[in-house]
């Protein structure tokens, strides 16, 4: 097999051919640095590339393989980070100038969990500044473009993840979702992404954005893979005061049970239509991928849209008064560090009082219990992941993207479990996503309903022109 | 509906803050911070006395209730 033939496999795939000895984990480790440096230039989603300690880590494996001590399905699978998780040794700047040299002297439980797993450490990933701006134009590191369209952005915040799986440059990675920044990216760049319940992935050693919102979740090609990288990182962790203490189900044995009876809410009412309303062709592939999940057995009940639409003030709210009270200090210290438009969304949160972010989080639990009472009446929620596709860098306008609804935004307020899957593109060849959110701790619902659509769909296998 | 903040306002609630921003960062800010006020004013509206803030929050609680 050659080195074109073996990065855009799926971990799963990767792995039966490690097991087969088709390949070695060293053979995966090049063709993805190969690619890597062929490649990376155009789409920046590297900020720093381990080589040298990737192929210590690929000897290894392969070592371990050789005698027979095997460690799992993710042994010997090169994967790349989201560098907000700190890495011991390995500098984790956030993107961000306040943090270009700073080198962790821990891991992340996250990424200790992915190296007893066996995985291989490629490198840390492009982001949008610690999580929170846009495409950055004025921090140390470019920002990442969509692999689909150099021109557009890729999503974010975890817009290197997207754009690095899109690519072909790993085979799984981690990203962390505030508001929607693991399932933006995977939908803007046609991958699949999972944000795990609140508190089922540990969140030490991630730099916070908003301790209250923040999820730890991964990315990858396929949704058994992000299954695989789940059942790695997933568990309780002493060292988070949010992580539950909830046990781990095993996210592969259900994945092929299908979706006949099952019932899919879509809180259309009242909120597809909020302001500027949803992009029109994003709907129309939308409203494609519920007739596949008819086909497949389900039923679709329509829902009232507006807590959804309504959680979407409450999630910002109680955001930008957590970032501003986490960077508070170092920003009074060295403001010109951060790039631009951190700054200006962090200091809407010093202008909110805390009788204000005390109203929010009232109204959180408010919505909370309406939105999960749906729960009575369907199995799980279905919905695009974003409301239109990825804007141009250059027509990129902050304030337009307020006008639309964020349909991603109540499942942080909430800590329900959502994943985005490939649901088709759009008439200009830009990648659409499909959300499916499901109860607390049933991650095996969102992965087995994302998984049934994605077999009789052929969305997740187009791969970008580079 | 709260009442739109003016760069004034803004000037004055940075000073209390202890921010110095110019002119220019505070005309930047101003639409976001008043995004933010009316978001707040139309939360206030679906809370009544007995809703707690959500505090130490516990994904699994909806769901128990």
């Amino acid at each position: 097999m050659t080195s074109n033939e073996l990065y855009y496999l799926t971990i799963a795939e990767a792995s039966a051919g490690l097991r087969r000895k088709d390949y070695s984990p060293v053979d995966l480790t090049e063709a993805c640095l190969e690619r890597i440096e062929a490649l990376d230039g155009k789409l920046h989603s590297f900020i720093t590339i381990t080589a040298e300690r990737a192929r210590a880590q690929a000897r290894q494996a392969e070592q371990e393989f050789a005698s027979g001590k095997g460690r799992g399905p993710l042994h010997g699978i090169p994967i790349a980070l989201k560098d907000l998780y700190m890495t011991k040794d390995i500098r984790t700047t956030c993107h961000s100038a306040v943090l270009e040299k700073w080198v962790p002297d821990y891991d992340a439980t996250a990424v200790l969990k992915l190296e007893e797993a066996g995985t291989i450490l490629l490198g840390k990933l492009g982001m949008h500044e610690f999580a929170f701006g846009g495409p950055s134009v004025d921090t140390p590191f470019p920002a990442v473009r969509n692999p689909w369209n150099l021109a557009h952005v890729p999503g974010g915040s975890s817009s290197g993840s997207g754009a690095a799986l899109a690519a072909g440059f790993c085979y799984g990675a981690l990203g962390s979702d505030t508001g929607g920044s693991i399932r933006t990216p995977s939908a803007h760049c046609g991958i699949v992404g999972l944000k795990p319940t609140y508190g089922r992935v540990s969140r030490y050693g991630v730099v916070p954005l908003s301790w209250s919102l923040d999820h730890a979740g991964p990315m990858a090609r396929s949704v058994q893979d992000c299954a695989l990288l789940l059942q790695a990182i997933a568990g309780y962790d002493a060292k988070d005061a949010a992580s539950a203490n909830v046990a781990v189900a095993d996210f592969q044995s259900g994945l092929k049970d299908g979706i006949k009876d099952l019932r899919i809410g879509v809180p259309r009412d009242g909120w597809f239509d909020e302001n500027l309303g949803v992009d029109a062709a994003t709907e129309t592939v939308f409203n494609q991928a519920l007739e596949v999940l008819k086909n497949l057995g389900a039923l679709i009940v329509e829902l009232d849209g507006k807590p959804f639409s309504i959680a979407r003030k409450a999630n910002q709210t109680i955001l930008v008064a957590e970032a501003y009270a986490y960077h508070e200090r170092t920003y009074r210290e060295t403001p010109m560090k951060f790039g631009s438009t951190v700054r200006r969304r962090m200091l809407e949160g010093a202008f909110l009082s805390a009788a204000d972010y005390l109203t929010a989080q009232r109204a959180r639990s408010v919505l909370n219990e309406q939105i999960r009472a749906n729960f009575k009446g369907v199995d799980v929620f279905a919905l695009p992941t974003a409301p239109r596709p990825p804007d141009t860098f250059e027509g990129m306008d902050p304030n337009e993207q307020n006008l639309r609804p964020s349909f991603t935004n109540p499942f942080n307020l909430t800590g329900l479990p959502a994943i985005s899957v490939p649901c088709g593109f759009t008439p200009d060849n830009l990648p659409v996503g499909l959300q499916i959110a499901a109860p607390s701790f049933e991650e095996s619902t969102a992965l087995r309903v994302a998984y049934s659509y994605e077999q009789v769909t052929p969305w997740h296998e187009r791969r970008p022109a580079l | 509906m709260a009442k739109e903040l003016t760069i004034e306002d803004l000037r004055v609630m940075a000073d209390l803050a202890g921010l110095t921003l110019s002119d220019d960062e505070l005309q930047r800010l101003l639409p976001g911070v008043n995004r933010s006020q009316q978001q707040v004013a139309a939360l206030r509206a679906i809370i009544v006395p007995r809703d707690e803030p959500a505090g130490v929050f516990i994904a699994a609680d909806g769901e128990r209730k």
